[in-house]
């Protein structure tokens, strides 16, 4: 009886200890190698006192310490002004009785959706003035003198992190605004306290953990953030290290590059990693039964200043950059309504006296041929990113022991979570860029940008696939395993259908993620594999700011619709969970 | 002690009329139940008297001040109505301990330190709570943190105490324990109560007084036997009491209504119907309406048989057990208790 019981559970676990050591295996390759590459390059022979060099040589305020500094500026300045805007604007949204407070909501969310650069560019062709030469933005058009403050550098890099990095903010203090729901706040002012007492006294404590972790969010995104420093700072030589990393590895100075890598990796691991750890159970939504309808603020006189400034601040976040893009690439003139408009940066066929006969982007066969790339990039790394958080996923929850095995996992679909999409690139590098034994090179080829895209993308499809998975009640899988159906059918048949919408959903979300990132594949990219990001960073410092702008409208759009048909996946999904 | 008086209440949502007019006279130190079904009105009720929504219309005083007058315009915030309130999401602040919870309303009302800790002192040890004193509310269970709410809301002593429904999301057993904690804590506060739930049992458990709501209105407003033995419409009649008393339906026949041939009052018209209470009817062979089980419950050494009659549900009490599925009669005593017309208005009171 015991013989047949152990050898029947002996052939039961096989299949999933096989695909366990699968899961394992391949992130592994994408995720633990890499990053030992990373460090191995630094450590060589070739890369003699890399580490010194950074460290403490008189390169090192130039190379480390300026950029660092910079970069924990961004963070800071980011942090503060995301968590700020954020937390503002969800009180508006949740708590308060200002009108069009949905339509607000809404809009809040945006940003997030957009390529970081597509406001940057915005910026760029509303702010720039004429001290790098080239075209001016609007503002100079029109004789307004711009600072270089505003132009360029910290101040610009800041607000534009912000207005991008807010929505974060925004969607994490709202959902905890409304786990703390309105029952909590009655009984507050219930005890006769003032209308300020409970604000501060009850309601902000409650949110504290939601406004950290927004806060930490932002600062770790801020530190590693490249394509907006890189568009507004690097022309002023303004450096944080993403862009310093970025710059020694393009031009040739990889082992610098690579220790800059690690740096910038230690230190936004480090910030999200006390952000778990400084937020993980202190959630304080949902723990008292269920959560009752906020208690809406009855605002009176500052209704009317409160929805001024909140609809204007989503406003210029949410759809001034998208108008100022879309009109800009209509202007004959760079940035100037004065030489009228024309679609010849769409649709014109060359012509030597407009931007050294560029084509329209929409003519061009290299812009062509990077849409096509971009879209099967995206395509691709969903469905690899997907399978393999949907099977790692499906191996945490059924394995049970070893519970190392289960570790493993969950830790290594985390890391790519902490590392900044540059250093993640250069990682790549470091590891695929050189012949491996028998394997050839894979720089300069479609697959290393697939496969760190996958990488990149473990961590979020993981976490779809195992929230997904946990809508699935185990009684559910537990009623196919007493109808006889073996393993790999109960997957098929029951537990896939029943998490098809989640991992669709993470799916899609992975694909916009992937179609407007430009800091992971900035380093992969070459002239044989053009993807629209890099097009419009190449275009924008090139100074064809319509062609930028276009291809830049071509990703915003790719990724809002695809944003909005995840979200309805996500909307209409059946719990599959049985009550 | 305070006496709670609410004249004429409205409140109308959009389009949507949550109240129409709703009045309660209440004595000091009464436990008021408001009950009903979902979508009644109680709740509504209960929030517009702590001062969290706003009336439409309508007047409510608490002890000798006004706290509501629309007409005049007055309406005395939440937090200067001095009453407690138990919400049934708990409502404890997450962020502090349970003593924490309870000290903060003594604050917010200037106690001293002393009196502070005397206080919490005492609530702790009254729920039998002292030992949780320093955990947070997501450390302790659902029922434990009912307590919690319960000794926050007594603790400053107010006059009136509010509970929405707190027992709702706690288990049966749980139920029934904090239910007979919030009575004792009643009797030893004296602080008139006004108590909204959706389940009779607890209301004629509790209720000094109650108030049967529907669709915005008061139905019936008095003391539990009052409504249990005079129900004054046809909805009290068969929301109330276990089993709820059974009204039956019938054709006109020469101005009489009958039910498969048997008189049931001389005189009436369409859409009348007469209440029997259960204890009063009889199952046996011979019983005039045909009768099949539906279930039969042992309670306290008798027996409660549901069954249909025609297409009504009917619960009889009765000494012996039936079996289900069985077919049998139903006889029915010499005169109904009660007659409501189409409108469920009482029309005779039975003897």
């Amino acid at each position: 009886m015991t013989s047949t019981r152990s050898r029947a559970s002996d052939t039961a676990r096989r299949p999933i200890v096989w695909l366990a050591a699968g899961v394992i295996a391949v992130l592994a390759v994408l995720v633990a190698a890499p990053l030992a590459g990373l460090v191995a390059r630094t450590l060589d022979s070739d890369a003699d006192g890399v580490w010194a060099d950074v460290f403490s040589s008189p390169l090192s305020a130039n190379l480390l310490w300026q950029p660092l500094t910079n970069s924990l500026l961004m963070g800071l300045g980011t942090g503060i002004g995301a968590t700020v805007l954020g937390a503002f604007l969800a009180w508006v949204v949740v708590l308060s009785d200002v009108p069009g407070r949905r339509v607000i909501g809404v809009l809040a969310a945006v940003p997030f959706a957009l390529p970081s650069f597509a406001i940057a560019l915005a910026w760029e062709s509303v702010f720039r003035n004429d001290r790098l030469g080239g075209t001016p933005g609007l503002l100079s058009a029109l004789g307004v003198a711009v600072p270089d403050v505003l132009s360029w550098g910290a101040v610009p890099t800041v607000l534009v992190l912000t207005a991008h990095y807010y929505s974060l903010s925004f969607v994490i203090v709202s959902a905890a605004l409304w786990g703390v729901g309105g029952d909590l706040v009655a009984a507050a002012e219930l005890t006769g306290a003032s209308r300020l007492r409970v604000a501060t006294r009850i309601v902000l404590p409650a949110i504290a953990p939601a406004l950290l972790s927004g806060f930490l969010l932002a600062f770790a995104e801020g530190v590693s953030n490249f394509a907006v420093p890189a568009l507004l700072g690097l022309p002023v030589r303004f450096q944080t290290l993403s862009t310093r990393l970025y710059g020694a590895i393009a031009t040739g100075d990889a082992a610098r590059g690579y220790a800059l890598s690690i740096v910038l990796v230690v230190v936004a691991g480090m910030v999200l990693w006390a952000g778990n750890r400084a937020t993980r159970g202190r959630s304080f939504e949902t723990i008292t039964g269920k959560a009752s309808r906020p208690r809406r603020v009855v605002t009176g006189a500052w209704r009317w200043p409160l929805f001024c400034t909140a609809s204007l601040l989503v406003a210029v976040t949410a759809i001034v950059p998208g108008i100022v893009l879309v009109v800009s690439t209509v202007l004959r003139r760079t940035n100037s309504f004065s030489g009228g408009f024309t679609w010849h940066y769409w649709l014109g066929e060359s012509d030597s006296s407009i931007a050294q006969g560029m084509r329209g982007v929409l003519r061009d066969p290299v812009v062509l041929s990077a849409l096509q790339n971009t879209v099967l990039l995206g395509l691709a790394v969903a469905v690899g990113a997907g399978l393999l958080g949907l099977l790692g996923a499906y191996v945490v929850r059924r394995i049970v022991r070893p519970p190392l095995v289960g570790a493993t996992i969950g830790f290594l679909s985390y890391v790519p979570f902490l590392i900044p999409g540059v250093a993640f690139g250069a990682a790549f590098i470091a590891l695929f860029g050189a012949q491996i034994g028998p394997l050839p090179s894979l720089y300069g080829t479609f697959a290393i940008l697939v496969l760190a895209g996958v990488a990149a993308s473990v961590p979020f499809a993981f976490q779809t696939s195992r929230a997904a998975l946990g809508q699935v009640s185990g009684e559910l899988e537990e009623a196919a395993v007493l109808t006889g159906a073996s393993g790999p059918r109960r997957f098929g048949r029951i537990t896939a259908p029943l998490v098809s919408r989640g991992v669709l959903g993470g799916g899609v979300l992975v694909f916009v993620t992937m179609v407007r990132d430009l800091s992971l594949v900035v380093l992969l990219v070459t002239p044989a594999t053009p993807l629209l990001a890099t097009m419009t960073y190449r275009f924008a410092s090139e100074g064809f700011t319509q062609h930028a702008n276009a291809i830049t409208v071509v990703i915003a759009t790719i990724s809002v619709v695809a944003t909005i048909f995840a979200r309805r996946l996500s909307d209409a999904r059946p719990t599959g969970s049985t009550s | 002690m305070t006496h709670l008086q609410i004249a004429g209440l409205h409140k109308r949502f959009g389009e949507h009329t949550a109240l129409h007019g709703v009045d309660i006279d209440l004595p000091a130190g009464a436990f008021l139940v408001l009950l009903g079904p979902s979508g009644c009105g109680k709740t509504t009720t209960l929030r517009i008297l702590a001062g969290l929504e706003s009336p439409t219309r309508g007047t409510i005083r608490i002890g000798d001040r006004v706290v509501v007058d629309t007409a005049a315009g007055i309406e005395v915030p939440a937090a200067k109505r001095g009453l407690g309130m138990v919400f049934q999401s708990y409502a404890l602040w997450p962020h502090m301990t349970v003593r924490g919870n309870i000290e903060w309303p003594l604050r917010v009302a200037g106690w001293t330190r002393a009196d502070r800790a005397r206080r919490i002192g005492e609530v702790l040890e009254s729920l039998e709570i002292a030992n949780l004193a320093d955990r947070h509310p997501a450390q302790i269970s659902g029922g434990q943190q009912q307590r919690v709410a319960i000794a926050r809301t007594i603790a400053p002593r107010p006059g009136v105490l509010l509970f929405d429904e707190p027992l709702s999301n706690l288990d049966a057993r749980l139920r029934v324990e904090t239910r007979a904690e919030i009575v004792r804590m009643h009797r030893i506060t004296g602080a008139t109560s006004v108590y909204v739930t959706h389940d009779q049992t607890e209301a004629l458990a509790m209720a000094s007084h109650i108030a049967v709501m529907r669709d915005g209105r008061v139905e019936q407003f008095g003391t539990p036997t009052e409504l249990l033995e005079r129900p004054a419409t046809a909805f009290v009649a068969s929301f109330l009491g276990t089993p709820p008393a059974v009204l039956l339906g019938g054709d006109i026949v020469d101005g009489a209504l009958v039910r498969d041939g048997v008189p049931l009052v001389p005189r009436a018209e369409r859409g009348w119907r007469v209440m029997y209470r259960p204890q009063d009817l009889r199952l046996h062979d011979h019983g005039p309406l045909a009768f099949e089980v539906l279930e039969s419950t042992p309670i306290a050494s008798r027996h409660l048989v549901t069954g249909l009659v025609g297409e009504d549900r009917v619960s009889v009490v009765t000494d012996v057990p039936a079996v289900a599925g069985d077919r049998t009669g139903l006889a029915l005593p010499p005169g109904p208790a009660g007659v409501f017309d189409a409108a469920g208005q009482l029309r005779e009171a039975g003897k």
